[in-house]
């Protein structure tokens, strides 16, 4: 069998399921969700991996390939089960870590908490040595020092040690001595020094870094070590590859390594994913809305380019409306997905304030107890009791296997929010979906408007159990015109790691004016950097003819504090550099400074393109056509109620004129009434919003 | 909710006002060039109506606010009938709309169509204004003259056209043109997303309904803040607090407020402070009203939104010729310590309405570390003007924070990295202050220590720091925390320290090193209540040393346990 013949199977762990899509003999898609085991999830991953083998009827011989999203080490940061982890720094800088960067999330908040370190001030020692400004070294390093002061924290059963020295970036010296030094006295003891994660300035995010790496990376390891050996049990020989932060694919080798890239490793595989799906139909300008029952987060592809972060911080809470403030988590300075985050989704919790105004959210009433009208003890009106009440939800949820209480969803609508208004259930109910979509457009907008990306050069696509229920109201609010959501909106993170490939960066410091670049040294930097990541590519397993090198320099105006990255080009032009810098910074801000350009670093892409992966234009057979029924939807104001026909998903007309619902079993998608919707070939719907309406 | 506008636009129209002042808060963050805005985050973004009323601020400088509205009453006097598409005016005069020199206000008045719909209005804090000291922030000038260039409101552009004037004045008048003018732009290019964001809304959901959000918006922050008011027990509360000196007289000042509470109504009066002093600590009556509401406000429940509502239930006063209120032409650079000590005063006085919602006094605003010079062989000047912060005090049920923003503003810290590869600079160590907590049953939190030694040839260094003779408060029974210290020694070595006072301007040369010692927060509570294991805990952690432990909290600690019959026997002793 050749390897493309082989099947894939991707998985998306999450906090109710676990996701499962397999795909590849014969271009047939299976999905499948079973439970979550939080507490060892490679049970459910083991579980679901053998009971999709028996859906497809195929054994372990053709399983190609295991793509895999994970929450391992996002959970293990949010629950501090982590490592016992120790800190090794310059004299005088122990408590970088713990300082941070001093700003508190909230204003007026006397009562804010910091989070605790990861490491406390105890295992935090500090060494003789020192690195200037310029790279050279004025103290150098004490190795007895380090050595003595390493087997204290070993004697206090410190198992995990990050290393970073001031201004180890310009000079990695110190570091790569302290790193082998260690792990040849302590060939148990895991090492992560701060420049193997992040050779760049500003100590506070390069320490943290470090700090989250150390801290995971035994979790991660022991995790992804059941969870291979688990596969061999099933027969299953077929390479396992993480999905990182950044939406692409890794070997299980790195993310072993250095996990700190694979800390949001699921969320952000469903924005790759709709890039990807975009790609596929080209499409090239898209805003991937995902909603879920706690949360909903928004991602943007540009220009075929999914929009990326080169830090982010991760915290307990959820809401990220804003980008401007970073403060109270622990800061990872890694590429990432760019995801905005807002604490509304499907189980959000809508109440009225002591000062008259409605809210929902951030609570949720989650899985349990869950909305009201689940009748399993929730007793606060959700947004799903909102939208049962108008009408958007079946009665029966996922073929039957729980029916919903629209009475008793009314009935507290009405005492929580309708009597204090004033409002009627239905307007009330109105209002929660109103208020709760005003919030989740922030999440959009601090994707789009704040890069000063127009969102009605956007298509919407929706995905998650949520997302196509929302999806035209919040393309409304934004003024967007068309929505994709994908055949299978509920297991699209999973599908969408199955689209992806494999990338790995390097980045080398390259300070100096642009235009006294040395073309030839930056050619030289660069040439170095594509070695390097021409063979991190080759080792994850990717023939040397599907890759592809790209160089990048990162650019700032004098004096600024972030850079924007244009293409190298090569020859290495300075002015035709200015230029797109030029050109990009205009796009962003408007207006274009006439001052000095800076160059901070170069950096090298090193992408590969997976055999095999799954291609979103496989076309799919809709099944037989179904009789709709019909329920009556409120669609606000202008509408009012509709009698309004619901179809199966897969079984509804080609195309339709809203008002209209699709049911399916993974999801809802709701066409308004000032919209029209087509299904494609591959089983995606795509929703046209009437102009002026 | 009033009949004119639904609960829903409302709702959506706070969440768009809101990201619209975080955009233009970012935008700052990403174009400005000189490290007290970029890194620091010195500045503020906030989105007005017509009539000069805020709309929404972002979640920057919070001390700015409060003086928004009488910037906006000297912007009207000047130009009330003489705004027009494309104009941008510009000012920094605290005696006709300012606060002190280096804060620039940028109004932008925003057109729909021929309506004036609203004004972006950014402030950014510039590292130079001119004036006889780099970074223009010295403490001991004794009259505005000497601080540096005063822009009365002038329009920067006039109906699109650049003032080029006013550009030459600015250039020639700061030691670092090039930042100046780089953070002028910064902050045009951040009123123009202002403006279009603005104009969206303005669009979509009319002029009128904006004007109508904003009475709603206004009276649901009044409503929320006489809620909370009513329930407080009516009467007089006093406290006073000290700034260390002025500059030129080590003699305390003393800040003494009074807060009446009547029914749903507050009463604030500063009688019986100190009178206008001859340095730069005196404060425009603006700026210690915007202190005092951002006191208050910090007690209120986390949803009451920061706008004008508030300031409605809210009497302040100040005797004229007061540190509080000074006459013209008193010089106001260091301003910013009065307003941090406004604050800490009138938490203190609030301390007595409602305990639980206070925490003890923190390290009493940033300390500010200004080194200027000129590099020897290229004349090329720079300017470090480095923020110092800092630490919360202990609160009722929770220990202050370690090493944290003052609650006055939101700011950052300068990485060292970017300061050594920018400055003639070298940090010898950064790091959390052990000892420097009041002790409590909740502690105070630890301030920070940061040193920096000089590696250029000469530089003017100037320290406007505080709470070096009277120590942050403690509360109920919390000790107070640790002064501060500024260790100085021109040979550059430990052992030839001198400790200068709070207030300092002198030149120094190559090798010299400066160690800060912030002060640290407050305790809250008896010490005696704290239980042994947290102590054990700091000293296991070296926040505090086995002498703090057995002095402060009457906790013996032996290695690395708990000596209980020691403890129980120093606690008795202590009680008795």
């Amino acid at each position: 069998m050749t390897k493309e013949s082989l099947a894939r199977i991707g998985v998306d762990i999450g906090g109710t399921f676990t996701d499962l899509v397999l795909t590849g003999t014969g271009g047939k898609l299976y999905h499948r969700k079973v439970s979550s085991t939080p507490p060892a999830p490679e049970q459910a991953v083991l579980a679901g991996v053998a009971a999709i083998m028996e859906d497809a009827e195929i054994d372990a011989s053709s399983i190609g390939e295991i793509v895999h999203g994970t929450t391992v080490g996002s959970n293990t940061l949010l629950q501090k089960l982590g490592a016992r982890t120790g800190l090794i720094t310059t004299r005088g800088f122990r408590d970088v870590l713990e300082i941070g960067r001093l700003r508190t999330p909230d204003m007026f908040n006397l009562q804010w908490e910091k989070p605790e370190p990861l490491v406390r001030r105890r295992y935090r020692r500090e060494v003789s040595e020192r690195i200037a400004a310029d790279g050279s070294i004025l103290t150098k390093l004490d190795i007895d020092e380090l050595l003595s002061v390493a087997q204290e924290l070993v004697d206090e059963g410190l198992t995990s040690l990050a290393v970073c020295f001031l201004n180890s970036y310009r000079n990695p010296e110190h570091e790569v001595q302290a790193g082998a030094a260690l792990e040849k006295a302590f060939p148990d003891l895991e090492i992560t020094t701060s420049v193997s994660v992040l050779p760049e300035a500003k100590e506070y995010e390069r320490t943290s870094t470090a700090v989250v790496n150390a801290y995971v990376r035994p979790a991660l390891k022991s995790y992804l070590t059941r969870l291979e050996d688990g596969l061999r049990a099933l027969g299953i020989d077929a390479p396992l590859m993480v999905c990182n932060s950044n939406g692409a694919l890794a070997s299980s080798a790195t993310a072993r390594e250095k996990p700190v890239f694979f800390i949001s490793s699921g969320r952000a595989a469903g924005a790759a994913g709709g890039g990807r799906l975009g790609a596929a139909l080209d499409t090239a300008n898209l805003v991937v809305f995902d909603m879920g029952g706690t949360t909903a987060s928004a991602s943007l592809v540009a220009d075929g380019q999914l929009s990326r972060v080169s830090e982010y911080e991760f915290r307990a809470g959820i809401s990220t409306p804003s980008r401007f403030i970073k403060a109270g988590g622990y800061m990872m300075s890694v590429p990432a997905v760019d995801v905005a985050e807002v604490g509304s989704g499907a189980g959000s919790i809508a109440h009225v304030d002591e000062g008259g105004l409605m809210k929902v959210g951030p609570i949720s009433a989650g899985a349990e107890p869950g909305p009201v009208c689940y009748g399993i003890g929730g007793d606060r009106p959700t947004v799903t009791d909102a939208n049962l009440i108008l009408g958007y939800l079946p009665q029966q949820l996922a073929g039957g296997s729980r029916t919903l209480d629209v009475a008793r969803a009314t009935e507290v609508i009405a005492r929580d929010l309708a009597k204090p208004f004033g409002l009627s259930a239905e307007q009330a109910a109105w209002g929660v979906r109103a208020v709760v979509n005003a919030n989740m457009a922030r999440a959009i907008r601090a994707v789009t408007v704040e890069r000063g990306v127009d969102p009605r050069d956007f298509d919407l696509v929706a995905i998650g159990g949520s997302g196509p229920v929302h999806a035209a109201d919040i393309a409304r609010l934004l003024s967007m015109k068309r929505i994709l959501v994908p055949a299978s909106p509920g297991v699209f993170t999973a599908m969408g790691m199955l689209a992806g490939d494999v990338e790995r960066y390097f980045i080398a410091p390259f300070p100096g004016m642009l235009e006294d670049i040395d073309a030839s040294a930056a050619l030289a930097r660069v040439e170095k950097l594509k070695t390097e990541a021409h063979a991190a590519v080759l080792a994850e397993g990717i023939p040397a003819e599907a890759i592809a090198l790209s160089a990048e320099i990162d650019l700032r105006f004098r004096g600024q504090e972030l850079s924007l990255s244009v293409a190298l080009g090569d020859p290495v032009d300075a002015e035709a550099i200015r230029a797109r810098y030029l050109d990009a910074y205009r796009t962003i801000y408007s207006y274009t400074p006439t001052d000095q350009v800076e160059m901070v670093s170069l950096r090298v892409t090193g992408r590969g393109e997976r055999p095999g992966k799954l291609d979103f234009r496989l076309p799919r057979d809709p099944e037989a056509e179904t009789p709709a029924t019909t329920r009556r939807v409120y669609f606000g104001e202008e509408h009012g109620w509709h009698d309004t026909p619901c179809f199966s998903r897969f079984g509804a007309p080609a195309t339709l004129q809203g008002p209209a619902i699709l049911e399916g079993t993974d999801s809802t998608v709701v066409i308004p009434p000032d919209a029209s919707c087509t299904r494609d070939p591959y089983l995606n719907i795509l929703i046209e919003m009437d102009a002026d309406a | 909710m009033t009949a004119s506008i639904d609960p829903v636009t409302f709702a959506v129209l706070k969440s768009a006002l809101e990201s619209i002042v975080d955009d233009m808060a970012y935008t700052v963050m990403r174009t400005a060039r000189s490290p007290i805005v970029r890194d620091v985050l010195d500045y503020s973004t906030t989105m007005c109506d017509a009539q000069g009323r805020i709309l929404a601020q972002a979640k920057t400088v919070a001390l700015h606010l409060g003086a928004v509205p009488d910037a906006v009453d000297s912007l009207m006097k000047h130009y009330g009938d003489d705004l027009h598409p494309g104009d941008v005016i510009i000012f920094n005069d605290p005696y006709d709309g300012g606060m002190h020199l280096p804060d620039i206000f940028m109004f932008k008045p925003i057109f729909s169509g021929d309506r004036h719909v609203g004004f972006s209005v950014v402030i950014c804090h510039h590292c130079d204004m001119g004036g006889r000291v780099p970074g223009s922030n010295a403490s001991d000038s004794t009259e505005i003259f000497q601080e540096g260039l005063r822009i009365p409101p002038l329009k920067l552009f006039s109906k699109g056209v650049r003032n080029d004037t006013l550009f030459a004045m600015i250039r020639t008048n700061v030691r670092l043109p090039a930042l100046v003018v780089g953070d002028l732009e910064a902050q045009l290019a951040t009123c123009a997303l202002g403006e279009r964001e603005l104009l969206r809304l303005v669009d979509k959901y009319g002029a009128d309904m904006l004007e109508e959000f904003l009475e709603e918006f206004l009276d649901y922050g009044e409503r929320l803040t006489r809620k909370a008011f009513a329930e407080w027990p009516d009467g007089d509360y006093t406290f006073t607090d000290y700034i260390d000196g002025d500059g030129f007289d080590e003699t305390p000042i003393p800040i003494k407020v009074t807060i009446t509470v009547k029914g749903d109504h507050l009463t604030v009066d500063f009688t019986g402070s100190a009178p206008q002093v001859r340095g730069a600590i005196n404060s425009t009556l603006s700026f210690v009203k915007s202190a005092t509401y951002l006191g208050i406000r910090c007690v209120l429940d986390n949803d009451v939104p920061n706008n004008a509502g508030i300031y409605r239930c809210i009497d302040v006063s100040a005797p004229k010729g007061t540190l509080l209120n000074p006459e013209f032409p008193a010089p106001v650079a260091a301003r910013a310590l009065t307003g941090y000590r406004v604050a800490d005063t009138v938490l203190g006085a609030l301390a007595g309405i409602v305990p639980g919602r206070v925490a003890a006094a923190g390290e009493g605003g940033n300390s500010v570390v200004c080194l200027g010079g000129y590099d020897k062989q290229t004349r090329e000047p720079f300017i470090l003007v480095d923020m110092i912060n800092g630490a919360l005090g202990g609160r009722a049920t929770l220990d202050g924070v370690d090493g944290v923003t003052n609650p006055c503003q939101n700011m950052s810290n300068m990485p060292v990295e970017i300061m050594e590869a920018t400055y003639p600079i070298r940090i010898e160590e950064y790091g959390l202050r052990p000892d420097s907590c009041g002790a409590g049953k909740q502690r105070g939190g630890l301030s920070v220590i940061r040193s920096y030694r000089l590696l250029a040839d000469e530089a003017v260094m100037q320290l406007r720091t505080d709470r070096y003779q009277t120590r942050p408060y403690g509360l109920f029974g919390g000790a107070p925390g640790a002064p501060s210290l500024n260790l100085f020694a021109q040979s550059g070595a430990a052992e030839d320290f001198e400790l200068l006072n709070s207030k300092v301007t002198r030149e120094i040369t190559r090798g010299a090193l400066l160690r800060h010692e912030q002060a640290g927060g407050g305790g809250y509570g008896n010490p005696f209540d704290r239980t042994p294991e947290a102590v054990l805990e700091d000293v296991l952690d070296g926040k505090i040393t086995v002498g703090f432990a057995r002095k402060e909290f009457g906790v013996a600690v032996n290695g690395n346990s708990l000596d209980m019959v020691e403890t129980e026997a120093l606690r008795r002793a202590q009680v008795a």
